[in-house]
């Protein structure tokens, strides 16, 4: 019965009642985003590399190095040389190493030299290997493969020819020396996809006529004799180690930070990310903050709809009053509002929610590469809607009481 | 013995030679900022702790006065039971194999490479002898001459070996090391398992780590 007149009571006032109700769910949809994304984040990069146990490169900071060789965000410092990956290839604790050379581009993606071991011992998402889509990984020299994303973007096939860029965003190609595509990888979700990977040699034929960063003009060997040189590199950017005992891990990870002949760090990929995470973290807890705080204006938003309606009702009151509805009655009417107003909002927002992440989740995956995870409730949502329900019970407790005590003293007696 | 002082003397002017050609680098070392490593394998636990002086006796430079000598013992001799220093869940039925406990002394880069001797324990009662040496008052004085005077560092150094009946029992480690030295800052952990590898940040209002899942 209550339920009921609640019910035809809202419904009597569905303009305004609505307009509450898009505030409302839109803000907890801005809050449950924000969470969405927060937690998407974290697994996409935490998915992004597994069963390496250590990552080598220049002395830098632990998560720049992570940055930069795995998620090719930033630049490396120094690159080592191939006489310290030597001595660490050979280190009794090593199991299996895959060196990899970056610094140039191909049209804004990077490139990466590597060989042939980095497909069988990259891994992502729990032990995942990548797995080639089409062609075949590289054989000769000029060959490159190319992650997913970039054949897509740049709308690239097998023996589609291309030119790598010297560094990032530098107007000198290597072209004297193009390249075909060989093979193209299987999506992954990870930085691979945007990733121009090379041998390590065919880094170096690029080079073999640049000094100081700059080609030396009128000077061109002849591709036929490049093929004949040494094409071992001097130096690589990073390298990535798999030991044969965990138990070791530390001591190879000393044994390179006190390494003599050169400054270098080890970084356990997983730790490298959580100190990342924990400076993430700052900002995520801003957003956090922010969301909490646009429910809280919403929250006190709708008192302020229901005190204002309040006077607008006061003949509504009256007749409750002269129907027999005592004052507690005309309370707890308001507080059923105020439930009816908060599940009517959570409803509309899960369907927002949803709706507008099924619509981005390619954009974001296809420019962001994190894969926003569109699974339904986590425990915690469900946690956050009950909270929401609770503070709204105790927001409309304000006008509730108002009313209550209104319709006491004035609500049966009209003053026009 | 003669041949003993002779082996000495060749090792020494090999190091001494291998000082001279080194790169300059110094490890990092920052007060309040203890290191742990934690590596899983199969049904074995190792622990490696290493944690600057100034968070364990409060101060740095070389114990000469009875007291500071007192203050380094005792707190050896706390890390010489790991239950001061940490504690593992009962049901995991976790049974120590091995432990080294030591200080490392000094900025003094290649000694860190003999560590693993060091650990032998008794080396450590060296140590205390070692004060005595003129050798080393020489060695202060290069100090000086960079202008290092006061920067003499030292770390203790400790590993422990365990092997466990129920190593996925190992839900959570605690720390009382927290409240068994009040100098301590926080510890920074790096953590490994099949599972993959880790970090935490522990700090004494919050003196554990989860280990749920990471087995």
């Amino acid at each position: 019965m209550l339920i009921k007149l609640s019910i035809s009571s809202l419904y009597a006032r569905a303009l305004t009642v609505s307009m509450t109700v898009v505030a409302i769910s839109l803000s907890l949809m801005l809050y449950m985003s924000v969470e969405k994304l927060r937690t998407s984040a974290y697994t996409s990069f935490t998915d992004t590399i597994s069963q390496t146990d250590l990552i080598i490169g220049a002395r830098a900071s632990s998560v720049q190095l992570l940055l930069y060789s795995v998620f090719r965000i930033g630049n490396a410092t120094n690159n080592i040389t191939w006489e310290s990956y030597q001595d660490l290839e050979n280190k009794e604790e090593v199991d299996w190493t895959v060196p990899i050379s970056l610094g140039d581009s191909h049209k804004g993606f990077r490139v990466m030299g590597t060989n042939k071991e980095f497909f069988s011992r990259y891994k992502y998402r729990g032990g995942q290997s990548i797995n080639i889509q089409k062609g075949n990984l590289f054989e000769d020299l000029y060959d490159v493969v190319l992650g997913a994303g970039v054949a897509e973007k740049l709308d690239y096939s097998i023996d589609t020819p291309l030119i790598v860029s010297h560094g990032l965003r530098s107007f000198s190609d290597h072209d004297d020396q193009p390249f075909r595509v060989s093979g193209i990888l299987e999506k992954t979700g990870t930085p691979v996809d945007n990733t121009v990977i090379v041998s390590l040699a065919a880094i170096e034929a690029i080079h073999v006529d640049w000094s100081t960063g700059a080609k030396i003009p009128g000077q061109q060997t002849p591709i036929e004799e490049i093929r004949k040189m040494d094409l071992t590199p001097k130096n690589i950017t990073a390298v990535l180690v798999g030991v044969k005992s965990k138990l070791s891990i530390f001591n190879l990870q000393r044994w390179v930070n006190e390494y003599p002949e050169e400054a270098m760090t080890a970084i356990l990929p997983g730790a490298a990310l959580q100190e990342l995470w924990r400076v993430v973290g700052v900002v995520e807890n801003l957003l956090l903050g922010i969301s909490i705080v646009v429910i809280f204006t919403t929250l006190v938003g709708m008192a302020a709809i229901m005190f204002s309606n309040l006077n607008e009702r006061r003949r509504e009151m009256a007749i409750w009053r002269a129907m027999g509805a005592s004052p507690s009655i005309v309370m707890g009417l308001l507080m059923l509002e105020a439930i009816f107003i908060a599940l009517l909002s959570i409803l509309l927002s899960v369907i927002l929610l949803f709706g507008t992440l099924n619509i981005l989740q390619p954009w974001i995956d296809y420019n962001y590469g994190i894969l926003v995870n569109v699974e339904f409730f986590t425990l915690r949502d469900i946690y956050v809607f009950i909270m929401f329900i609770i503070s709204s019970i105790i927001v409309s407790l304000l006008p509730a009481v108002r009313a209550y005590w209104f319709s006491i003293n004035d609500g049966m007696s009209i003053k026009v | 013995m003669k041949k003993n002082i002779y082996y000495s003397l060749l090792i020494s002017a090999m190091v001494s030679v291998s000082v001279a050609e080194e790169t300059r680098q110094v490890d990092k070392h920052e007060h309040g900022v203890g290191e742990l490593n934690i590596a899983i394998e199969g049904n074995a636990i190792d622990f490696e702790f290493f944690i600057p002086g100034a968070d364990i006796v409060g101060f740095e430079y070389e114990a000469k006065t009875q007291s500071d000598i007192a203050l380094v013992n005792a707190a050896l001799e706390k890390f010489g039971n790991f239950d001061n220093i940490f504690s593992l869940p009962e049901s995991s039925n976790c049974n120590l194999v091995n432990s080294e406990i030591g200080v490392n002394q000094d900025d003094d880069h290649d000694d860190h490479d003999d560590h693993d001797d060091h650990d032998d324990h008794d080396d450590h009662d060296d140590h205390d002898e070692h004060d005595d040496h003129d050798d080393h008052d020489e060695h202060d004085d290069h100090d000086d001459h960079d202008d290092h005077d006061e920067e003499a560092h030292n770390e203790f150094v400790a590993h422990y070996s365990f092997n466990c009946e129920n190593i996925k029992e190992i839900d959570r480690i605690s720390f009382p090391y927290f409240t068994n030295f009040p100098n301590s800052g926080e510890l920074e952990v790096q953590f490994v398992s099949e599972k993959g590898s880790t970090g935490f940040e522990v700090e004494g209002d919050e003196p554990f780590i989860d280990l749920k899942g990471k087995i």
